[in-house]
């Protein structure tokens, strides 16, 4: 196996609601490699979008430390994890949010506009990204004009565009049907095979948890499980 | 109190009338507000136009690739997002700037024209008691013996030349059926004192031309008493053409004709809808009306004189010569008063003080406080509404900071156009309207006001959306999404 890109050591993550302190993950630790596909199931409730958002660098824990590539990222302030952000991750969610006021192009362009590149650059990443998903012919229409899993083809060449090393993806499929949930995982495959991405997707769907290479199960907020899948041949 | 008035059987005074006053001018400024509202609507469309304009622009521009146009261009996109909360603000703006634009006019107005001159300014002789002042023709000329009695220094630079007499003529063209259409109101003047003595139609108010016309106009009024000029606008709603013969039968003097020649027009907005004859006529009208009336006076022929204009060179003739006309040894007959022009007026709108101040210290920062939470309202519902979307551009790593003035720089925008459309259109169409409040010159709107209007429009934007945009850029992203599962 490959060397851990994600290294989670001993973390915990509690929130107080009033004066009720919620622990949602306790001592957990995990790994996961470079270009690893790995999904993470478990009860509502259980911690998974915590987690990710974690690993993602959109909270910081209570205790314990997260490592991503060569960057100790829960030790980082705010700001330096929005720039951590922007070049590192790509994110993908259930529910799209893509801006409706912009075409699909211009949502794809979005996180480039805090590089530094040329307009030229910015152009061929948008482009390449949207041919990735097949939505070459799509980029001026505006998310209202798109069906769900073409929205969601969108999000995963927003995720994809700044060429993050990883790409987190919290139940990508959940809103979709089961055919545009196969395009988005094929996707994933294609993602990881071919661009040599890490992926951590959140899912509810036993068969979508089987196409990634190994399935995490999480309950309150612990890992109770870690499953090994075959190998599965792409659905067309 | 209404007791105590009934018993003592006190007139109605104007101190009782003014709390009705008060009310019917918060009536009509309701009314403006709602005329406000309507013409706010009305340019909604062009609004959205122009917005949509400058996003196409933008989206041109960006596609040669700077982020500033792109950044631009979400901004004015996000005004499009939501065109319903969009139009709120802009008309809460747009209602705000026009109604403060008006009133700011209006005290504007009102400070020019009391504000006292200390040298080479008008005074006014009226009657002491009585309004409207009639007085007795002969005024004049006392007028003209008591300034030639004031210390050399003290005098009129012109003499007699700097005192004009007015009589007000208002007449018909069909004394059976006297309607808006067929009447005139006229100043009655001596002609030659027109261009020097009429504000608003000395040589500094005019053009070279102008003023060249008026210097031939009244020179043949000066010629032939019957000549008379009027306001183009006058001219056309009575359907009538300069070199016209026309027979005015006099409403306020009864059983007094004039055969007017219409020789001219004003200039072009100076006294709208009126129109200037020669003293002389009058003056040969009333005494051939005792003559045919076996040596009797007119009934007006020693009220014929409504005003005496005097202008003085210093302060000091006035209250030299004020002081004398208020004597009742030389003017008792009716006995006058001598006030300067904005003290004149000042006194007029003496009245209206609790108006103006309410409207000043009172409306104005209500409406603006109201306004900045109409503002603050429609921002943040659309804030909270996209949170998501904010939370997206955080997740993108957009900084809070980015997030903030995205919503700042939406609402001032909106702030922007409402401001400048509104004081635009105030200034543009009360402008065009040019009221020539009899002698207290034409009533303009001073186009600084859309600079003020403007600024106001981004400020009070700013005011109402500061508070949405530090809750949008506090927006916790974890919070966000951790319960979309
Ligand atoms: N920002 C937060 N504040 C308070 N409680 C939270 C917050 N985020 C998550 N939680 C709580 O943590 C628990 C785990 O949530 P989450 O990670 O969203 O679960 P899952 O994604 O597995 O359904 C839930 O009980 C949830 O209510
Ligand atoms: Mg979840």
């Amino acid at each position: 196996m490959a060397e851990a890109i994600v290294r989670v050591r001993d973390l915990y993550k509690s929130f107080t609601r009033g004066t009720e302190s919620i622990d949602v993950l306790q001592n957990l630790s995990l790994d996961v490699a470079e270009a690893e596909f790995l999904s993470l199931m478990g009860p509502s409730g259980s911690g998974k979008t915590t987690l990710l958002n974690l690993i993602a660098g959109l909270d910081q824990p209570t205790a314990g430390t997260i490592t991503v590539g060569d960057q100790e990222i829960s030790s980082m302030s705010e700001s330096e994890l929005a720039r951590w952000r922007t070049r590192n991750v790509g994110f993908v969610f259930q529910f799209y949010y893509l801006l409706p006021v912009m075409t699909a192009y211009e949502n794809v362009e979005l996180p480039l506009l805090l590089l530094q590149l040329t307009a030229a650059q910015r152009k061929r990443q948008v482009e390449t990204a949207l041919d990735l998903v097949g939505l070459s012919d799509r980029m001026s229409h505006r998310p209202g004009q798109l069906s769900g899993g073409q929205q969601q083809r969108v999000g995963i060449a927003r995720a994809m565009v700044t060429d993050p090393t990883l790409i987190v993806a919290d139940e990508p499929t959940g809103d979709l049907d089961s055919k545009s949930a196969d395009e988005i995982l094929n996707l994933m495959e294609i993602l990881r095979a071919q661009l040599g991405k890490t992926i951590i997707m959140v899912t509810h769907d036993p068969k979508a948890a089987a196409r990634a290479q190994r399935t995490l199960h999480l309950e309150k907020g612990k890992l109770v499980d870690d499953v090994m899948n075959a190998p599965q041949p792409m659905r067309v | 109190m209404y007791e105590q008035m009934a018993t003592s059987g006190a007139p109605l005074s104007i101190d009782s009338a003014m709390p009705l006053l008060s009310l019917y001018s918060f009536f009509l400024m309701g009314l403006l507000i709602g005329a406000v509202c309507l013409v706010g609507i009305a340019t909604l469309p062009l609004f959205f136009a122009i917005i949509y304009a400058i996003s196409l622009i933008l989206k041109a521009l960006s596609n040669g690739g700077s982020l500033f146009f792109k950044i631009a261009l979400l901004m004015f996109r996000g005004l499009l997002r939501s065109p319903l909360r969009t139009s709120l603000s802009y008309l809460a703006l747009f209602v705000l700037t026009a109604v403060l634009a008006c009133i700011y006019t209006v005290i504007n107005f009102i400070g020019i024209v009391t504000t006292e001159k200390d040298s080479n300014f008008k005074v006014i002789v009226t009657e002491k008691y009585t309004i409207p002042s009639q007085m007795p023709p002969a005024y004049e000329q006392r007028v003209i013996d008591l300034l030639g009695e004031l210390p050399k220094d003290l005098q009129p630079v012109n003499g007699a030349d700097d005192v004009i007499a007015w009589s007000f003529v208002g007449g018909t063209t069909d004394p059976t059926n006297p309607r808006p259409e067929n009447a005139i109101f006229m100043f009655c003047v001596d002609p030659l004192k027109i261009t020097t003595m009429m504000d608003g139609l000395e040589k500094k108010d005019l053009t070279d031309s102008e003023y060249a016309e008026m210097q031939r106009l009244t020179a043949l009024m000066k010629e032939d008493y019957k000549r008379i000029i009027v306001s183009k606008a006058r001219l056309d709603k009575m359907n009538l053409k300069v070199g016209q013969k026309i027979k005015i039968t006099s409403l306020f003097y009864k059983d007094i004709v004039f055969d007017f020649e219409i020789i001219g027009e004003l200039p072009d907005a100076k006294y709208e809808g009126v129109g200037f004859c020669s003293r002389e006529y009058l003056d040969r009208m009333l005494s051939s009306f005792s003559k045919s009336h076996n040596n009797e006076q007119h009934p007006l022929a020693d009220k014929c004189v409504n005003l005496i204009w005097v202008r003085v060179p210093k302060k000091e003739s006035y209250e030299r010569l004020a002081a004398v006309v208020n004597d009742p040894k030389y003017f008792s007959g009716p006995a006058a008063k001598m006030e300067t022009a904005s003290a004149g007026i000042g006194s007029f709108l003496d009245a209206y003080k609790d108006i103006f101040f309410g409207m000043k210290f009172i409306l104005c920062p209500a409406m603006v406080g109201i306004m900045s939470l109409v503002i603050a309202n429609a921002i943040s519902i659309s804030v909270r509404e996209r949170r998501g979307e904010m939370a997206v551009l955080k997740v993108l790593g957009f900084r809070p900071v980015h997030v903030m003035s995205l919503i700042l720089s939406e609402a001032i925008l909106i702030g922007f156009f409402a401001g400048f459309m509104s004081t635009f259109l105030c200034w543009w169409l009360l402008g065009n309207v040019k009221i020539q409040i009899a002698f207290l010159g034409a009533f303009f709107v001073p186009s600084i006001v859309m600079l003020y209007g403007t600024i106001l429009g981004m400020a009070v934007a700013f005011v109402g959306s500061i508070g949405p945009a530090l809750s949008a850029r506090k927006i916790k992203v974890s919070d966000v999404f951790a319960k979309v599962a």
